[in-house]
């Protein structure tokens, strides 16, 4: 069961509380204890609001990956939104366009054991990996 | 392999382990002569010889390549024994070839060389692949057994647990003990854990950072979390590299950790006088007499 | 879907027994607000024990309340957060640091009670 696993739209606000939901399922599935559970429902919380905010609408999928370590959880979320305008700013800890906390990406990065993004006109394309220890 | 080499060195056996058993005498094993029976350099040499030869013989073998190196691993010998071993096993089956054969000229040498290289070869890395291997999961092994004992977290009284590190801690080490206090904390229902650190080596800034991100955990989910065991060194380090530990206590020994504990917990020790009630006692009985 | 707010003597009572997500959040800010002001509730305990995920928003949301709380005269203590909470919460880089703690309900109202004698 290597791959493509699943992927959930975030159109409305409750999405995002079902792409977490999900998300928790395949880590629990995957053998990731509870924190790390914990630790990968939370980031797709955080990159699910990002894309409901700013983007409006979009999508997270999961796949299973394997490489550093035998099993791990990577996570796409991507959405076709304005994107980005500074990405380095908004991987700084307290920056915040929103009036929230300003923990949303540089919190996901540190919850995650990669993460990369890409992001212009066209959208932003957030991929984060969680490798079972 | 050409079959009349394979030959040659077949019918020679005998001669050849002779001049190879010679040769490792003086290998890298002399380091170690002194805490190894020679029966057992013996027993072992013979092994190896009878694990070439039977490739040579049988065709390769996977398993018992396996086997020898794990052997070689659990007798704690050195990679050494086996990169030499095959090293003057090459050399020694060439010398022979060239005794037992007319071919002198440039390109039967070279022939020879490049039969033996083809035979040896795969051997020889197999076997430091098996070692190696070996290895690697010997190492990983021990890194579960350290790691099993490296957070335990000790209820000393009602609402009050110790939790004492030992050795160097790292991001990996910093998770586990996060994740054993925080549990520990709910399994206890503790107030008030004592973190102690006098047996931690070195506390830089990467150490403090997680020993302060534990200590905040822990006040998250609703206890106080005490540092002690800092002893002076600790303490210029800590200052000195500009680190903030000034939002939770700390204390210089166990001792004086556990009686602030007692503080938050709103108790006292209190001597019950038995000792003072005791000598009385005597001093009244010698008054009666 | 709303979280019910219980009322003991000067204590306000809230079990979080679902999960929150944004919605709900911020209903039970406005209603938790809006309970205090009604009963003059001095000190509030919120259980967490239930709650899987705390999230940055929901982070933010729950530490305004104690903030507004605050501004109301009530006292918040949270109770009950789950170990893997707390350390995605540290993780997250939110420490809270303006909120009170206990390990249970028990522990938080004997907290309180502390707290609002000493003033």
């Amino acid at each position: 069961m290597k791959g493509a696993l699943t992927t959930v739209p975030i159109i409305k606000e409750l999405d995002i509380v079902g792409a977490r939901q999900s998300g928790r399922n395949l880590a629990r599935d995957l053998g990731f204890g509870s924190v790390d559970q914990a630790r990968i429902a939370t980031a797709i919380s955080e990159l699910a609001r990002n894309i409901y905010l700013y983007a409006g609408s979009g999508e997270i999928s999961f796949q299973e990956v394997q490489g550093a370590s035998p099993v791990g959880l990577k996570i796409v979320a991507s959405d076709h939104g304005p994107g980005i305008e500074n990405v380095s700013k908004v991987m700084e800890d307290g920056y915040s366009t929103s009036g929230g906390l300003g923990a949303g990406l540089p919190g996901v990065k540190r919850l995650m054991d990669e993460f990369d993004i890409i992001s212009d006109d066209n959208g932003t394309k957030i991929i984060v990996v969680k490798w079972l220890r | 392999m050409n079959p009349e080499y394979k030959d040659i060195l077949l019918t020679h056996s005998d001669d050849i382990i002779r001049k190879w058993m010679d040769d490792l005498e003086d290998s890298k094993l002399r380091d170690y002569k002194s805490t190894i029976s020679d029966e057992m350099i013996e027993q072992v040499n013979r092994e190896f010889v009878n694990l070439i030869f039977s490739i040579l013989k049988d065709g390769h073998s996977q398993k018992s390549i396996e086997q020898f190196s794990e052997r070689i691993v659990n007798l704690g010998w050195p990679l050494g024994y086996l990169t030499e071993g095959m090293q003057s096993f090459r050399t020694i089956c060439i010398k022979s070839l060239m005794e037992h054969l007319d071919e002198h000229d440039k390109d039967g040498f070279l022939q020879i060389m490049e039969d033996i290289n083809h035979w040896v070869d795969p051997i020889k890395n197999e076997l430091v692949d098996a070692y190696s291997s070996n290895w690697t999961s010997i190492i990983s092994l021990q890194k579960v057994a350290l790691q099993e004992l490296s957070a335990p977290l000790i209820p000393v009284l009602d609402g009050v647990t110790i939790m004492p590190l030992v050795g160097t801690i790292d991001t990996d080490r910093a998770k586990l003990i996060m994740e054993n206090l925080l549990d520990g904390v709910i399994k206890h229902r503790a107030d008030v854990v004592l973190i102690d650190i006098t047996g931690v080596p070195v506390v830089d800034t990467m150490v403090a950072h997680h020993i302060i991100q534990a200590a905040e955990a822990v006040r998250l989910i609703g206890a106080t979390c005490i540092l002690v065991g800092i002893r002076p060194e600790i303490a210029q380090t800590i200052v000195n590299l500009g680190i903030d530990l000034s939002k939770f206590p700390t204390k210089s020994s166990l001792k004086r950790g556990f009686e602030k504990a007692l503080e938050i917990t709103d108790r006292q020790i209190v001597s019950n006088g038995e000792e003072k009630k005791v000598i009385d006692d005597i001093i009244q009985s010698i008054d009666k007499e | 879907m709303r979280i019910p707010i219980l009322k003991l003597q000067n204590y306000l009572l809230v079990s979080v027994q679902i999960e929150l997500d944004d919605q709900t959040a911020m209903q039970f800010q406005e209603d938790l607000l809006g309970k205090i002001h009604e009963t003059g509730a001095t000190g509030v305990v919120v259980d967490l024990t239930s709650v899987e995920i705390i999230d940055s928003f929901i982070a933010k949301v729950l530490g305004d309340v104690v903030s507004m709380a605050g501004l109301m005269g009530a006292k918040v203590v949270f109770t009950g957060i789950q170990p893997a909470v707390s350390m995605t919460l540290i993780d997250l880089g939110i420490h809270l640091k303006n909120v009170q703690t206990a390990l249970d309900l028990e522990q938080g109202l004997i907290k309180l009670k502390q707290e609002l004698e000493e003033k």
